[in-house]
């Protein structure tokens, strides 16, 4: 099993030192990687009100400097906002800078706010992200790339710079829906499951995705990453006790912002109260509880990866580290010796 | 100025280590700030991209400005962009300068689905809409090419109301607009000088005419090579730097310049008037006469061009910081 530390850097309207903010996340980044986390990830979203939130691409090449090992993994970018050329040049460098460790995760969005602001529509998402990601691999294999999108063209168009890692960067796609997750099977190297849905959803939507594979005669991917909401303590009510207040407040904004609407169908209301949220979705527990559930992950969906979302907003940087530490060097091992 | 351009047959990765250990440098000398400029798909040669390379080298120059010089903002969408300069801007502790421009490229107009004769009504609502995103809390406005309901950075900038803003411009009807729109007219390193002494009263007039202050801050960009004498000089970068501005050329730079300037010429009638080669009291003195002249006060040097050597750079690096600013902070 692989451990990637989620950091999604987001925080209160109100907190006015954001500089001190992002040293305490630089701390974190060069701390997962003395305790032997593989990756690094974050998100993306723009307008975040009534959150705060670093900037994905910023923020990983940034925070590169502090990693010697780890993977830098942008999940998710939000696709069909951008430009091929764009996101295929800046994707690039960051490869090339990290010595190859880049994982390029995309997936669709679902906020008006964002389509608005980059002058598109949730009707445009899905042939933008298939026609963008097609240019993408393109511009990342090929020199004098001609194509013309629905929004783009590409005429003799040769990148500044190709990807390190031949022939290019992993591709990971988030998907929430049905649709999605067989899109994921088709076009990407592997579905990057997503943290709030339902254990019952994951293994019903697991089929389809298998089912999408053996139809494109793909091979099932060797990596199949999970994120997850997590939290350590010495016993669950204490995990669950000092968790709870961060994890609420993020999971109101989300449900807001209309991430409900993204989700399949009978597993598609976040305004749950949290005894409810929490069930089969989020891990908390003591580390002997939380191993015996990523085990669980490993042998009955065959999740390779563990992808960690441990600070909720407004978490002190203590008890983030404290449940970093108790991860590490008591839940790690332990599914390692299972 | 790192151009972070090479040739496309480096080994990307070793350029990177070097790129890494002049910032480093830089740092440790004093130098004020450092630069990048911003190209997409640049054949011939290999570049690396502004926003993450910036991001990544601050990361060991943390004593230095980092200067975004320029971002094609006809391209991009605002929110976009002030969200992205915002969080460099908190990351770096309020060290980032923000320099917009055009562009003039057919191929990145196309990838960006831009239609001729839009880009400058793109650029103006562009500046508009990140400057009220970084100054207010929510934003309605409704461009031509996005729409922003109810909208707001996800992050203020460290700096009060926002970075310096600092428009390139080559044409006259561009340094009128940057006068009209930005905090200052970042000069770039190709104008001739006498075009500059023109353009310079020019811009004054400007601000006059918008009511705006004199900038109390105003750069100046020039391509400068150290050696013993100024044929040295020329001869150590004839091969670098002439490829960089063929290139430039050929890509359809000289077609927005002013008027009566061009960038196709011979290498030696190219640098007449235009970049600052020779020993070090040479070009002291001509930074001293650009300064007094103009009035510019921000002196941003590029010395690295496309299949440079590293330790050429370094070494210039170095010589301009012991041999050359003492002699400018004395002479001014």
């Amino acid at each position: 099993m692989k451990y990637g530390l989620f950091i999604r850097g987001q925080y209160r309207a109100n907190e006015t030192n954001m500089n001190a903010r992002f040293e305490e996340l630089m701390e974190q980044v060069r701390i997962a990687e003395q305790l032997g986390f593989d990756d690094l990830i974050s998100g993306m979203h723009y307008a975040g009100y009534p959150l705060q939130q670093f900037q994905l691409i910023p923020f990983l090449s940034r925070a590169m400097a502090e990693t010697r090992h780890m993977r830098l993994i942008t999940g998710i970018v939000l696709l069909s906002l951008h430009k091929p050329l764009d996101i295929a040049e800046q994707l690039s460098s960051m490869d090339v800078m990290s010595g190859g460790r880049l994982v390029f995760g995309c997936g669709l969005g679902y906020r008006e706010v964002e389509f608005k602001g980059f002058g598109t529509t949730t009707k445009e998402r899905v042939p933008r992200l298939i026609e963008n990601l097609e240019a993408i691999k393109k511009l990342w294999t090929e020199d004098h790339v001609n194509m013309k999108g629905s929004h783009f063209e590409l005429s003799d168009t040769t990148l500044s710079l190709k990807p390190m890692q031949k022939p290019h960067p992993p591709l990971w796609m988030g998907a929430n829906a049905d649709a999605a997750v067989r899109r994921a099977a088709e076009i990407v190297d592997t579905w990057f499951i997503n943290p709030h849905q339902r254990m019952d959803t994951i293994e019903r939507q697991l089929q389809i995705y298998k089912k999408a594979l053996d139809d494109f005669g793909k091979p099932f991917p060797d990596e199949l990453p999970m994120m997850r909401e997590i939290f350590v303590a010495e016993t669950r009510d204490k995990a669950k006790q000092i968790a709870r207040p961060y994890l609420e407040e993020k999971y109101k904004v989300y449900h807001q912002w209309g991430q409900d609407k993204a989700m399949p169908k009978g597993d598609d209301n976040l305004d749950l109260d949290f005894d409810e949220l929490t069930k089969d979705r989020f891990l908390f527990g003591s580390p002997d509880e939380v191993a015996e559930q990523i085990i669980s992950y490993e042998k009955r969906l065959g999740v390779t990866h563990m992808v960690l979302g441990m600070q909720g907003v407004g978490m002190p940087q203590s008890q983030m580290l404290d449940s970093m530490h108790l991860f590490a060097e008591h839940v790690m091992p332990q599914v390692a010796s299972a | 100025m790192t151009r972070s351009q090479y040739t496309r047959t480096e080994d990307m990765t070793a350029r990177f280590e070097e790129l890494l250990q002049q910032v480093r440098l830089l740092n440790a000398l004093g130098y004020d700030s450092f630069a990048k400029g911003n190209h997409y798909s640049s054949d011939p040669f290999y570049e690396f991209q502004q926003l993450p390379l910036l991001c990544r080298l601050m990361a060991d120059a943390p004593d230095m400005r980092l200067i975004a010089g320029i971002v094609l903002l006809a391209l991009h969408k605002p929110l976009e962009i002030a969200e992205y300069f915002a969080t460099m801007d908190v990351m770096s502790g309020g060290n980032l300068v923000f320099g917009a421009a055009l562009g003039y490229r057919d191929v990145e107009y196309k990838a960006f689905d831009i239609k001729k004769g839009t880009g400058v009504k793109r650029f103006e609502q562009n500046l508009e809409a990140i400057r009220r995103l970084w100054t207010g809390e929510r934003v309605n406005m409704k461009g031509d090419y996005f729409e922003l309901d109810n909208a707001s950075v996800s992050m203020p900038c460290v700096q009060n109301p926002h970075p310096p803003i600092w428009i390139g411009a080559n044409a006259d009807v561009a340094v009128d607009r940057a006068a009209r729109i930005g905090d200052a007219w970042y000069i770039s390193a190709h104008h001739r000088k006498d075009t500059l002494y023109r353009q310079v009263e020019f811009y004054k007039r400007c601000l006059e005419k918008y009511k705006k202050p004199y900038p109390t801050e105003w750069p100046l960009r020039r391509e400068v090579y150290i050696a013993d004498s100024r044929e040295a000089a020329i001869d150590a970068v004839r091969p670098y730097l002439g490829l960089k501005y063929s290139t430039y050329h050929a890509w359809g730079q000289s077609g927005p310049m002013p008027q009566g300037d061009t960038l196709g010429l011979e290498f030696d009638d190219l640098l007449q008037n235009r970049f600052i080669f020779g020993n070090a009291n040479e070009v002291a003195e001509e930074i001293i006469d650009y300064c007094r002249l103009l009035g510019t006060n921000n002196f941003i040097t590029s010395c690295q061009w496309p299949g440079m050597p590293h330790t050429m750079v370094m070494e210039n690096i170095e010589m301009f910081a012991k041999d050359v600013i003492p002699k400018v902070r004395q002479g001014l």
